[in-house]
């Protein structure tokens, strides 16, 4: 609908979208900005620039609270969670997708059901299990939380791409006479390697960016993921500041950067279900 | 018949791992919260004590107060469903680099509650940059303690609510705009609509689904994603006074003795609201999904 507009009319439109860009970008920037510089040069004028960029609050960072160990723990953490929860979405996913079998709707309707139930209500006795298991305080226990927990989801997006899988391509695949698994893997992994795309960039940013479940697990400083150090370890310094920008920065760079390489994908995950 | 009868043990083989997995994560821990929340619990020893859990919680009046500060959210969705239409609506006339605002307003929704939380934790300070603007415009005498008081604590949280969330809204209502297919718009040209009458004849009403879908979820986000945005900024206080249900279920559970029964008890009653918010998802997505 790209009418011409009267000029008056697209210069009212462009100062509401610049308003409101700038009440959404400033915050990034003034994180971005004030992480550089001292903390007395900080209170004299919380709003201005600094006198020098300095990047002692980085040093810090990496020296004080070894923040690329933060970043390696979370990175790992979130790699194996997205191998098991991969590992038990896919062949479930196929089943739901392609296989027939008595109560297949009804099982599938358990899962999406699943996915309704607030994390937060079966936590407690998961904590008993896993310190039980030894598993507390222990990064198993977060792997595996947010491995399973992310299965109905990731089921409901593979078991859509799944459907569109043609059927002549899994026959020729029975008529040359190979396994099950080799489906699986051979076939069926390939050709849903979008999907599983999207799906690691969900999955991966939704537990970088997860205070919850490591909150509750991790209590070993040297355990813990980057979200969860900024809120427990640097909030002991909480008067300083720009140390405390510079992890909050430090924090929302992996998924700002996934969001700017991988746009495209995002857009589509996110409005899968939206429309319709 | 032995070729079916082969397919369907394929079929629950491929879900026996996920369906187990399920179980232990999250099926058999649901019933054992369940069993639990009629018990006196420490984690090793539970004693059952039937109802006393569901009572205290139904009459000592604490639940109202939870619910109430579930309901301040909820009250506030409105409000950003507004801004992301008229933001989508805008973007939608196609205005030169709608893409550029449309990824500009997306960044705050791929970030962390907890940076979002901290970061305006810091902004709302009293020295902070907030307090240093609304005086140098002569608004205020520059010294609002944001976070002490009831009113402005809710509006700290709920601009953080609204900054995390205009992206989702304007992403999803530029697609639900986008779907409404051009020859409709193109007859209404022909029969001389204006753009007014154009935008509440056509362009409302055909994004009714995805009104609902995002009222919806956001609905849904108000009662069991609070959490870590709360535990940013104000961590319940002052008092209770900002305290959402998963919350308190945390500070039974995790920051007081002996109270995972009381915990497990309130965690059912948010399971409830949870269900019940589903049920009203599914009726409404059916009756607008001709």
């Amino acid at each position: 609908m790209a009418s011409r507009k009267a000029l008056p009319v697209r210069l009212i439109v462009y100062a509401v979208l610049v308003a409101i860009a700038i009440v959404d970008f400033y915050p990034i920037v003034y994180m971005a900005v004030n992480s550089s510089r001292t903390s007395v040069d900080f209170f004299q004028n919380p709003g201005g620039l600094p006198d020098a960029w300095h990047l002692d609050n980085f040093k810090a960072l990496y020296y004080r609270f070894d923040v690329l160990r933060l970043f390696g723990n979370t990175l790992l953490d979130a790699l194996l969670a997205f191998a098991v929860t991969i590992v038990l979405s896919v062949p479930a996913s196929f089943a739901f997708a392609k296989l027939r079998f008595p109560y297949r709707s009804g099982l599938y309707m358990i899962v999406i059901a699943t996915m309704a139930i607030p994390g937060i209500t079966f936590v407690i006795p998961n904590f008993v299990l896993m310190s039980r298991l030894g598993l507390v305080d222990h990064p198993g226990s977060v792997i595996l939380i947010w491995a399973v927990t992310a299965v109905p989801s990731n089921i409901f997006l593979l078991v859509a791409l799944m459907r569109g899988i043609p059927n002549e391509v899994l026959e020729a695949g029975k008529i040359d006479g190979i396994s099950y698994v080799q489906t699986l893997a051979r076939i069926v992994m390939p050709l849903s390697v979008p999907g599983i795309v999207t799906l690691a960039i969900f999955n991966t940013t939704g537990w970088w960016n997860d205070l919850f479940t490591p909150l509750i697990f991790l209590q070993s400083d040297d355990l813990k993921t980057m979200t969860v150090a900024v809120a427990t370890i640097l909030k002991r310094f909480d008067t300083d500041y720009p140390l405390l920008l510079a992890g909050l920065f430090m924090t929302s760079i992996p998924p700002i950067a996934i969001y700017v390489a991988l746009q495209s994908h995002i857009k589509k995950g996110l409005v899968i279900g939206s429309v319709k | 018949m032995h070729f079916r009868t082969k397919e369907s043990m394929t079929g629950y083989l491929s879900l026996l791992p996920a369906f187990a997995a399920l179980a232990a994560i999250v099926f058999y821990p649901m019933v054992n919260t369940f069993f639990h929340s009629f018990t006196k619990w420490n984690g090793a020893e539970s004693h059952w004590i039937g109802l006393r859990n569901y009572t205290f919680i139904f009459t000592n009046g604490e639940l109202w107060t939870l619910l109430r500060n579930n309901a301040v959210f909820l009250l506030s969705i409105p409000g950003i469903l507004l801004l992301s239409l008229v933001v989508s609506v805008l973007l939608f006339e196609e205005v030169r680099g709608w893409r550029f605002f449309r990824s500009l307003y997306y960044i705050p929704t791929i970030l962390s509650s907890v940076v979002v939380g901290m970061l305006m934790k810091m902004m709302f300070a009293q020295s902070g940059v907030v307090n240093q603007l609304l005086h140098a415009l002569g608004l205020t005498d520059g010294k609002t303690e944001w976070l002490t008081q009831v009113p402005t604590a809710f509006m700290v949280l709920i601009f953080c609510f609204y900054w995390q969330t205009l992206g989702q809204g304007a992403l999803i209502f530029l697609s639900g705009l986008s779907a409404i297919s051009h020859e409709i718009f193109e007859s209404a040209d022909l029969d001389g609509a204006g753009w007014w009458q154009r935008l509440f004849h056509i362009t409302i009403p055909s994004l009714v689904p995805t009104i609902v879908y995002f009222t919806v979820t956001n609905a849904i986000y108000c009662f069991i994603g609070l959490f870590s945005l709360v535990y940013a900024v104000t961590q319940g206080g002052p008092g209770r006074e900002t305290t959402p249900i998963d919350y308190m279920i945390y500070i039974k559970a995790f920051q007081t003795p002996d109270q995972l029964g009381y915990a497990s008890a309130l965690s059912i009653v948010l399971f409830a609201i949870a269900l019940l918010a589903s049920w009203v998802q599914i009726r409404l997505s059916n009756r607008y999904q001709d």
